[in-house]
């Protein structure tokens, strides 16, 4: 393994993830300003296909060159054995994490928002705003052209230095972090598949909050079913994407305190209070029932957004949270990993 | 799980006639499933209750208190199990009386659930574990679900739904006979060999029966006429 040519590599890859990627994220907040605008101001509301469609080629584009800098860093970032030199393999950074969060859930919500056939005049702003809330959001905070992925190439950084450094004990604590987080974290198909549900089903919420408040505005049954179906469409995947981390959980996060904290409190709380609203719905046609539905609704789309807040204020082990142990301390997987040393 | 504005004609071959039932007697009987899926509906709300007290309480202690993480976390882990066991043990018997429900009337309903209680509370008493006892009660659920299922799909008359067309009854069957299976996973096999594919197995339950149940409509092979009815609420 040549250190010092991988780093040089990486941070060429920077730099032109940089260049290409960065007039991308400087147009974003302005797209994201222009969508936001015409989706609030109803002389205007005509041009919202065109602005949603424009917003969504950008970051469809911006993805394309994303997807570029994962494949490239996937060529370049291999973990080598220090004690025998044997190469355990590359990291596959999924699309979805750190930095990119926000950019591919904007991307996915945008996607959701063109596929809108029923009651699409109403909930097209709706879809719009959402989209250009997370676009100013991903420039903003997200950053994921110019800041890419600060804790993966932190530690693969943190880790090629102690390959380097010539001390045996360190190169071999670096090894096993890194290995540990390729192994159950970013190589793991449960990461590859997970998060896009959860965005997947994340968006279809939105669009059925939309109309649930369309239904509490106009008192019109249309605007239920309509919402039905975006939370039925949301449920599927949701309900996937929590089974799925179950057995996961169990493997990767073992010897961790996990139940009970706060992300999966909150994930269940939110999966009971969605079955809830499909459980409940079933009586709509009883007297003043459509209003309890509404009603757990509207929670249950709060409760989605606290959840995903969840993830950056409430320490956990499924958490970004300062508390939190960072990624360079996935090390705690490795006694799982067996015989990695 | 399906849509109740929509109202689905069924096609003539499959309403053969049924045995003329009372209209009290119809009643009655909706008004004990409104009366599960209420409570249902209120556990499920307390649970989410439950786990968002303990977030804000997780939140609190550890920007608070230094340490918790390796001090207060055992004793919280703890307490909300003391909190949910009894919630989550209501939800498992309510689940058990749904199950039943399509296959008996309302007192047969009552005696074989009785029974089904007797079943998990004998395990428990002489395995003495909590989790034998749920075991032995979640595996007569199980069975019962089975045969519903079976007999739903053979489209036997016997088995009760507030849904309509029997891809949307199959499905429901699978997917809740998907989440006893489940419960059976984490009550008893979480340090077993079985538990992957017994997961595997109760994912794929829950997964297809909630597909078939959600887009029966779409699947179904002979399509009925639908007429969407829309009103004011």
């Amino acid at each position: 393994m040549d250190i010092a040519s991988t780093q040089a590599q990486i941070a060429r890859l920077i730099d032109l993830l940089s260049t290409w990627g960065g007039p991308i994220q400087a147009v974003l907040p302005f797209a994201a300003i222009a969508l936001f605008v015409v989706a609030v101001v109803p002389s205007l509301r005509r041009w919202l296909p065109v602005a949603l469609g424009a917003s969504l080629a950008l970051l469809v584009i911006g993805e394309a060159l994303l997807t570029w800098f994962h494949w490239r860093l996937w060529e370049l970032c291999q973990v080598v054995n220090p004690m025998t030199g044997a190469v355990h393999g590359s990291v596959a950074v999924p699309l979805w994490v750190e930095s990119e969060k926000l950019y591919v859930w904007g991307l996915v919500v945008a996607v959701l928002g063109m596929s809108i056939r029923r009651h699409r005049a109403e909930l097209l702003p709706g879809a719009a705003i959402t989209t250009a809330l997370l676009m100013f959001g991903a420039a903003l905070w997200g950053k994921p052209f110019t800041e890419p992925l600060p804790q993966f190439l932190g530690q693969y950084a943190g880790y090629l230095q102690a390959m380097g450094s010539g001390v045996p004990q360190l190169a071999e604590q670096a090894f096993r972090g890194m290995e540990g987080s390729r192994q159950f974290y970013y190589n793991t198909w449960y990461m590859w598949v997970h998060p896009p549900l959860l965005f997947i089903s994340y968006g279809a919420f939105a669009l059925s909050f939309i109309a649930t408040l369309q239904m509490l505005r106009t008192r019109f049954s249309a605007y239920e079913t309509t919402a039905y179906r975006w939370a039925r469409f949301g449920y599927l995947p949701l309900t996937a994407g929590m089974l799925i981390g179950f057995p996961w959980a169990i493997l990767a996060w073992q010897g961790e305190s996990w139940w009970w904290s706060g992300k999966v409190n909150m994930s269940i709380m939110m999966w009971l209070l969605y079955t809830a609203v499909l459980h409940a719905r079933l009586y709509l046609r009883r007297r003043g029932m459509w209003r309890w539905v509404a009603a757990l609704a509207v929670l249950s789309f709060v409760v989605l957004v606290l959840t995903y807040l969840a993830t950056y204020i409430v320490p956990g082990a499924h958490s970004y949270a300062l508390a939190a142990p960072p990624p360079a301390a996935m090390a705690s997987l490795t006694p799982i990993a067996g015989g990695i040393a | 799980m399906n849509d109740p504005v929509d109202i689905t004609p069924v096609p003539a071959e499959e309403t053969p006639a049924r045995p003329r039932v009372a209209a009290s007697s119809i009643a009655n009987a909706r008004g004990w499933d409104f009366a599960l899926m209420m409570a249902t509906v209120v556990l499920f709300g307390g649970l989410g209750l439950q786990s968002f007290l303990g977030t804000v309480y997780v939140w609190w202690a550890e920007n608070s208190v230094p340490g918790w993480n390796a001090t207060g976390y055992p004793g919280y882990i703890q307490a909300m199990n003391a909190i949910a066991a009894p919630q989550i043990i209501l939800l498992v018997v309510i689940m058990g009386l749904c199950v039943p429900k399509r296959l008996f009337s309302r007192t047969a309903l009552l005696a074989v659930s009785g029974g089904m209680l007797a079943c998990g509370l004998l395990v428990w008493a002489v395995d003495g574990s909590l989790a034998a006892g749920l075991t032995a009660y979640l595996f007569l659920a199980a069975l019962i679900q089975v045969a519903v299922v079976v007999m739903t799909v053979a489209g036997a008359r016997g088995p009760s739904y507030l849904t309509e067309g029997r891809l949307t009854k199959t499905g429901s069957g699978l997917l809740h006979l998907g989440f006893i299976v489940f419960a059976i996973v984490v009550v008893a096999l979480q340090r077993s060999t079985l538990m992957l594919p017994v997961f595997w197995a109760s994912t794929a339950l829950m997964l297809v029966g909630t597909v078939m149940s959600f887009y029966a409509d779409r699947l179904a092979v002979r399509r009925v006429q639908r007429v969407v009815v829309e009103r004011e609420f």
